[in-house]
């Protein structure tokens, strides 16, 4: 019984010690959160979701300055192309400055780690937009989660209105810039010379991949990828 | 028996750590005695434990008032700058002191300062130190110095390598610092560490040098809880922190990666705004707790010839403006950096426009939507809100110079002339913790802090950042006609070790007795060194 006190008395102190090190080495109010951004206002209620997730999912944040914030309630609007955080502290919704952020990240209720990149796009609409990295690399798989609002059939929504998605999808090198992309087998395959299409098709017969979708046309990217197989840029 | 012994053992381990809070900082100056106005290097190693990222050495006088200082970055273990030593201060014995903020050991090297305008007083008594703890270097004989003679002539080409068996390398902590500088005939300074109650436990400064203090409310003097304290550093783009006190009302700020001279403004208010409150800052102006006995020694007329000529030739630098120092790495800018505030909705120049006595008509003519009005001698601002269609209920922050404003009295007067630019932003903005009900930023012609006033709750302060790296200045051709009244001919304080190191370096017009120094810490802490002394005739 003695033993076994001395072991707990001792294995407190033990935990004391440790846990008085960590309280040493963590930050404090000192680095206080400086996320700059302005207040959210509500977007107009009609049918269909602005937002890519509707709810607050936890993720992370890197600046432009290199530092990262993490555990935050983040909500991506495809509406406005806006990154949303919900501070505890004010219980208010706010939307990050674009100018300020690097990229970000969460994960979707799927447990899946999205991670999208703040980027200059110079093509129609020129300005800078939140690209979710698809597959990254020198040549990377981009998707602009885009949302408009459109006039649709009274019966699908009373106000004539709804929020409709817009996705569009791009293959991008730094040096070469965007060149679009549709999810289908024949504009992947324009991407490639003629000789290297037989080797595309081969890879994605041998694999049994058939392009019908975004997972399946990422499926076969990084098949391609892998193979290393020259895309025509 | 045994699951005891393992305990005892596994509680030894976790405490362990805390050992090494008893080793020491090691601290070396190019040279023993100076003249004031002179500027003075120096090199710290830093003890294998140090958790602050910051060393801060102060020049203090035989009282332990502190006089001037600096704050290093501490890279590798080690970290090195200068002080410039002030025209004003009196001859005698002077202490410099190395310590951290949350170190209880504090390196403390004793220098003879002579002023240059008053020389040695006629009685030649001066004070040296009776400290006990005396820091205890080894003469390292792997060393070797190859071409260095005993003598040498004025304006003289010196090439040396200097060789570092294998075996030693692996054993040396970082770099090596290697000087050359004159040596004072007869006098020998001690370093010596003094333990003290460190400043705080609490605040361990990584990044910059840190800010501290306490919120009390002026009536009670109690601290305050939930107190704002801004902390605001006025530049192209202004600075801008903040602080949420707690129970205790302290508050701290790290100026991360600020370099050199600082103005910095501090104020503290209650968010209801019910109370004053008082802003005090944890200054420290003293170091009473290093200072040892001193006993008297005679200077000998050996010494005050140098001193002497020391003067004579510190005198002629400053006249002819011979700068000592070259700055290394200028500061880095942030890329794409934007105010604390936000990008502006709208920038308005109101010397574009016909000239406007006081801000109310600037407002009225020039900036639509926002409202500024004085009512028996009360000013209020609003900013108009497009998107609720209405003003904001609140006051919006006003920036005046980079720094927040509450009385609006301030900037009532302030007319066209007076203003280069206003910068608004009509959205609710958010900084943190912190929300904005809109800002009007405005940046005055004068660009200085001037017209905001210091107050129980507002502190205006010059504050040093981190010093910026520098290099000794050695004119790269020497000019016949022009006089070289150098004293440190070499000052590498980062060298990085390897077999054999090459270095040249030329004497100068002095004459006089010169010491190669070269030193390093070796991973077990303790410092090894070599020196030999030579002659320029």
């Amino acid at each position: 019984m003695i033993n076994r006190t001395f072991s707990i008395i001792t294995l407190f102190v033990l935990f004391a010690a440790s846990s008085l090190t960590a309280q040493e080495g963590s930050p404090n109010d000192m680095n206080a959160q400086i996320i700059k951004g302005k207040g959210f206002i509500s977007y107009p209620s009609y049918s269909g979701s602005p937002f890519l997730n509707a709810k607050f999912l936890n993720g992370e944040i890197e600046f432009l300055d290199g530092t990262k914030v993490k555990n935050l309630g983040l909500r991506y609007s495809s509406y406005r192309d806006e990154l949303i955080y919900f501070n505890d502290y004010l219980s208010d919704q706010i939307v990050i400055d674009k100018i300020s952020i690097k990229g970000f990240s969460f994960t979707d209720i799927n447990s899946t780690k999205r991670i999208f990149r703040r980027q200059n796009y110079d093509g129609f609409l020129t300005g800078e937009r939140y690209f979710e990295v698809l597959s990254d690399g020198g040549i990377s798989l981009l998707a602009y989660r885009k949302v408009d609002l459109e006039s649709c059939d009274p019966s699908f929504s009373k106000l004539g209105l709804a929020y409709k998605q817009s996705y569009s999808y791009y293959m991008f090198a730094p040096n070469k810039g965007y060149s679009i992309l549709k999810l289908n087998r024949n504009s992947l395959l324009s991407k490639f010379d003629k000789p290297n299409q037989k080797l595309v098709r081969k890879v994605l017969r041998k694999n049994g991949v058939m392009i019908t979708d975004e997972a399946s046309f990422v499926l076969a990217w990084n098949l391609i990828k892998e193979n290393t197989i020259p895309i025509h840029f | 028996m045994k699951r005891r012994i393992i305990i005892l053992l596994l509680l030894f381990v976790a405490l362990s750590g805390k050992a090494q809070d008893k080793a020491h900082f090691s601290l070396f100056t190019d040279r023993d005695i100076y003249t004031s106005g002179e500027t003075l290097l120096l090199k710290v190693f830093v003890p294998e434990g140090e958790q602050s990222g910051i060393v801060h050495i102060d020049l203090i006088n035989t009282k332990g008032k502190i006089i001037t200082g600096i704050s290093k970055k501490i890279t590798d273990h080690q970290a090195d700058g200068f002080i410039d030593l002030p025209d004003s201060l009196s001859t005698g014995c002077y202490l410099l002191c190395t310590s951290t903020k949350i170190n209880p050991s504090v390196t403390v090297k004793e220098l003879y300062i002579c002023n240059r305008f008053t020389g040695i007083p006629e009685s030649n008594s001066a004070l040296k130190s009776k400290g006990t703890n005396y820091l205890v270097e080894k003469r390292d004989t792997l060393f070797q110095i190859e071409g260095l003679n005993k003598n040498y002539s004025t304006r003289e080409k010196v090439s040396l390598s200097l060789h570092l068996p294998s075996e030693l390398l692996p054993q040396l902590d970082e770099n090596l610092f290697v000087s050359v500088a004159e040596i004072a005939p007869g006098y020998n300074s001690g370093t010596f560490f003094k333990s003290v109650i460190p400043r705080t436990s609490q605040i361990i400064e990584k990044e910059g040098v840190v800010l501290d203090g306490i919120v009390t409310d002026v009536i009670t003097g109690k601290p305050f809880k939930n107190g704002i304290v801004f902390l605001s550093i006025p530049d192209t783009i202004p600075r801008f922190k903040y602080y949420i006190t707690g129970n205790d009302g302290h508050f701290k700020f790290q100026l991360d990666n600020y370099f050199g001279k600082l103005e910095v403004v501090i104020q503290g208010f209650d968010r209801e705004e019910k109370r004053f409150l008082k802003v005090d800052l944890n200054n420290r102006d003293s170091l009473t707790s290093v200072v040892p006995t001193f006993e008297k020694w005679t200077v000998t007329p050996e010494l005050r010839k140098y001193a002497e000529d020391n003067t004579e030739a510190t005198n002629f630098r400053k006249i002819f403006n011979r700068q000592e120092l070259v700055v290394v790495t200028p500061p880095k800018t942030k890329p794409d950096d934007y105010p604390f505030y936000g990008l502006p909705t709208e920038v308005v120049d109101p010397q574009l426009f016909i000239e406007l006595p006081n801000f109310t008509e600037i407002s009225r003519e020039l900036l639509p939507g926002v409202k500024f009005r004085t009512y028996n001698r009360k000013s209020s601002l609003q900013v108009f809100n497009p998107a609720l269609h209405n003003y904001f209920i609140d006051q919006p922050l006003v920036l005046l110079d980079g720094i927040p404003i509450r009385d609006l009295n301030i900037i009532k007067d302030l007319g066209s002339k007076e203003i280069d630019r206003i910068e608004i932003c009509r959205d609710e903005r958010h900084y943190g913790y912190l929300v904005f009900q809109g800002v009007v930023a405005i940046y005055t012609t004068k660009a200085d802090v001037t017209r905001i006033a210091e107050s129980d709750d507002l502190i205006k302060l010059k504050t040093d950042g981190i010093q910026p790296d520098v290099s000794l200045n050695i004119p790269k051709e020497q000019q016949l006609n022009e006089m070289d009244l150098r004293k440190v001919l070499l000052w590498k304080p980062s060298l990085k070790p390897e077999n054999t190191i090459k270095f040249d370096f030329e004497t100068s017009d002095i004459r006089g007795s010169f010491k190669l120094i070269i030193k390093g810490k070796t991973r077990d802490g303790s410092i090894i060194y070599k020196e030999q002394t030579f002659e320029v005739h």
